[in-house]
């Protein structure tokens, strides 16, 4: 009895706690008003979700507490009542009933996608710094040739067996495997990387049974996935090892999921390893070994000695000039603008510093002594939360170009990808025509030129598509 | 004299006819297009009883894969629509046989035309001739980020009942008997959790049912990502709906309009009872038109996520299995 009576308080005290955490913010309909009721005993995110449901344009939640509200006036929000710490606001509805849409999925699709009904697209995985397939029956594996073999078991009974996936832009009509005596087999050329597919057995999708490595496809499934190995890590000799491991930067420093195999004259792991800076040690028989064939080491801050690996296009940052400066760092989007990251080296003349960036295009900016300056050399740049950086591409695979205009002084471009900024993309003059190169990921890139600040389309473009201007814009499809 | 008078009479009842062909107006996608007496397109033909079509998805729709002769790409099944719709961005060189009238409100009616497109597969569907309207898509293609030559409306499937699988996204387009019936060997799913007849104006579904006590003639629409209310006809039932979000959203003109989510409790179809409901209220008196018929909602992903449907188009019955994964 004793032990159910303290279960009895126990409860009521969590409710208890329930019901104190409860707030009565709420924001709910009436007949022609849409009322937000506000408790200003609230917490700071507690208001901010509200406002933000609400669709309050500026949300400044600290000044609501102190009981200022214009940030809600000014958006056309009336205060109807105020109880204590209690305030409703309300707004009339008929703002709904202006819809020049005539068709629901134009509607929809335009919804911002905060919206939280529009999920976006899956299937397209993120980058990863490293990744080792898993298989419980080798089905995919890459051929001397180069390319990659997808095999599918079984199904023979099937009448049309396709590989779709990430590297195919999920087709639903290209990637025929044909029908062997034990199954279905197709080949795909892959560049190092990431990828998901799934097989598509008579119209059904089916993920590969084989294999381990999954990801949520975001509708209830998984798809497979595969890494297109980039990286042959060896350790020769230790022939009486019994276990050799490899642990770096890449898998936090992780002894225990990393194993090396046994081979003639020592040991081997291969796997896919994204471009940038890793540091790594094996550990064999339980004692870390650097990488004896590696020269290039470093210590860390517990000082111990790491190997280190240099995969991808190092770059050389140079800063002419500011030879009093004390200390000069780079910063950019490439490391997550962390200022006191990158730092750069005295040179005759200035400053300057190789690093690896992986391909993209990325806004950086010289930080000397604390002062952000852009790159004076560059005359490209790209606005980033209202900031204007110095602009670089690694790796482009795009080239834009406009033949002709011999005459005009400057040619720029703008598009979605700078946020139309009119003025930061500079193109090159070479020959009779302008360009710029640019990486560009899979998806669509609406555009335009500029010459001497004139506005064009791509003359070399059969693909436009309106504007909100009525003056159309180019657009290309990376695929 | 009484042979050339029978003669004018019957040239002027000819001349009559042909007007009164040309007068008709058909109204697709908002805009009305003259002109447009259309003769039936020729029914699809293939060799198969069941095609089973992979669906992809790009945010809350659904999307088939279609040739057009050698060209193949991304299609919206868009029960919203009436038939084939394609995305003036790659097709406005097509030829037209019909124009539209003078632009809409929406601003883009400028590039929208009739044509007919030849050779028209949905994998071993094929259809020879198929009348389509061209018009500007691009708001899907950027609002979803995937490239979309066009809208696949119902007449493409008049013929058939498809049933809708977005569990394991799947698409059935399926052949029926004398009767009407799916034959029963070729059942994809059986005994269904609600079954409702509609009625099939101007090529749009309409469903009967009950919002919040409230009777309402639904629009089905696989082209909408989420339900949507009128938010005049739904005053009624307004108050105490809880909102789950204000929002604004972009017409073709650049024109921003607010909408808001919100839910309510019970919506009643074909005698069952869906709770927990979520709707986008806005205007919908611009989709009455273009449906040619007044709509007070529209049945979109948040009504058709919640099982696997079918829709038979002969016998006008929605049937909705509740999904049980086997």
């Amino acid at each position: 009895m004793k032990k159910c009576r303290s279960v009895i308080v126990l409860f009521l005290l969590l409710s208890g706690f329930t019901v104190g955490a409860q707030t009565r913010n709420s924001l709910v309909l009436g007949k022609e008003h849409l009322i937000l009721m506000l408790d200003l005993n609230s917490s700071k995110p507690q208001l901010d979700t509200i406002l933000l449901k609400a669709g309050v344009k500026t949300i400044n939640t600290a000044a609501i507490l102190h009981n200022d509200f214009t940030s809600l006036t000014n958006d056309g929000w009336k205060l109807a009542k105020r109880e204590k710490n209690t305030v409703i606001f309300n707004r009339a509805l008929k703002d709904l009933d202006v819809n020049p849409q005539n068709q629901p999925v134009l509607i929809t699709t335009n919804i911002a996608p905060d919206h939280g009904i529009n999920p976006g697209v899956p299937g397209y995985p993120d980058e990863e710094t490293f990744g080792i397939n898993k298989f419980m029956k080798l089905t995919v594996y890459d051929l001397p040739s180069g390319l990659t073999r997808f095999y599918l078991p079984g199904f023979l009974k099937a009448k049309r067996v396709l590989l779709s996936g990430s590297f195919n832009n999920w087709s639903t009509l290209k990637g025929t495997m044909l029908k062997t005596d034990s199954g279905w087999v197709t080949d795909a050329r892959l560049a190092p990387g990431v990828y998901e597919y799934k097989y598509i057995i008579d119209g059904r999708w089916q993920r590969d049974r084989d294999n381990l490595q999954q990801h949520a496809d975001g509708f209830n499934d998984v798809n497979s996935v595969y890494y297109k190995y980039n990286h042959t890590f060896t350790l020769k000799g230790y022939a009486n090892a019994k276990k050799v491991m490899l642990a770096g930067s890449f898998n936090n420093w992780d002894a225990g999921n990393i194993s090396l195999q046994k081979t003639g004259n020592g040991w081997q792991t291969r796997f896919y390893l994204h471009d940038g800076t890793h540091t790594y040690r094996f550990w064999v028989d339980g004692k870390w070994v650097t990488d004896p064939a590696n020269p290039i080491t470093v210590k860390d801050a517990d000082g111990h000695t790491n190997s280190v690996l240099n995969l991808g296009e190092t770059v050389t940052f140079k800063l002419n000039g500011h030879t009093e400066a004390k200390k000069v760092y780079l910063a950019g989007s490439f490391n997550n603008w962390k200022p006191g990251e990158i730092l750069l080296k005295k040179t005759a003349t200035g400053w300057a510093i190789p690093i690896i960036v992986p391909p993209g295009n990325y806004g950086y900016k010289f930080i000397v002594d604390d002062n952000w300056i852009t790159d004076p050399v560059n005359p490209r740049h790209i606005t980033e939360g209202g900031i204007s950086n110095s602009f670089i591409s690694i790796k482009p695979n795009y080239t834009f170009r406009l033949a002709g205009y011999g005459n005009a002084k400057s040619v720029h471009i703008a598009g979605n990808f700078n946020d139309w900024d009119p003025d930061g993309l500079v193109m090159d003059h070479t020959g009779n025509e302008w360009t710029i190169k640019m990486h560009l990921k899979q998806g669509k890139y609406r555009y335009k030129f500029l010459a001497d600040g004139k506005w064009l389309l791509d003359p070399a473009n059969k693909l436009y598509e309106q504007n909100e201007q009525h003056t159309s814009n180019s657009f290309i499809w990376i695929e | 004299m009484y042979r050339p008078c029978l003669f004018l009479l019957i040239l002027i009842l000819m001349a009559s006819l042909q007007t009164g062909q040309c007068t008709e107006k058909v109204s697709i996608g908002g805009i009305t297009f003259k002109n447009a007496m259309r003769g039936p397109d020729p029914d699809p033909s293939g060799d198969f009883n069941t095609v089973i079509v992979p669906i992809k998805r790009a945010g809350n729709l659904i999307i088939v894969e279609a040739q057009i002769d050698t060209l193949a790409g991304n299609f919206v099944l868009d029960t919203g629509a009436p038939y084939l719709v394609l995305n003036a961005t790659y097709f406005r060189n097509m030829r037209k046989i019909d124009t539209q009238e003078p632009a809409g409100l929406n601003g883009a009616a400028s590039e929208s035309f009739t044509t007919a497109v030849f050779n028209f597969n949905i994998l071993d569907i094929h259809y020879p001739r198929l009348t389509a309207d061209v018009t500007d898509l691009s708001a899907i293609e950027n609002g979803r980020g995937v490239k979309i030559l066009g809208l696949l409306g119902t007449r493409l499937f008049s013929k058939f009942s498809i049933t809708v699988d977005l569990f394991r996204n799947t698409l059935y387009i399926q052949k029926l008997d004398a009767d009407g019936n799916v034959p029963v060997g070729e059942q994809a799913f059986h005994e269904p959790w609600m079954k409702t007849s509609f009625r099939f104006a101007n090529d749009v579904i309409f469903i009967k049912g009950t919002a919040n006590g409230d009777t309402m003639w639904f629009a089905f629409d696989t082209g909408a990502e989420s339900n949507l209310m009128d938010y005049d006809r739904a005053r009624k039932i307004l108050p105490g709906m809880q909102v789950i979000n204000r929002s604004k959203t972009t017409g073709i003109g650049g024109s921003a309009f607010e909408v808001i989510y919100a839910r309510f409790d019970t919506l009643l179809i074909g005698d069952r009872r869906f709770i927990k409901n979520r709707v986008l209220l806005t205007s919908l008196e611009k989709m009455g038109k273009a449906y040619g018929h007044s709509v007070d909602g529209i049945l979109g992903y948040d009504f058709f996520i919640r099982g696997v449907f079918s829709i038979n188009f002969a016998k006008k019955e929605f049937e909705m299995y509740i999904y049980t994964n086997q």
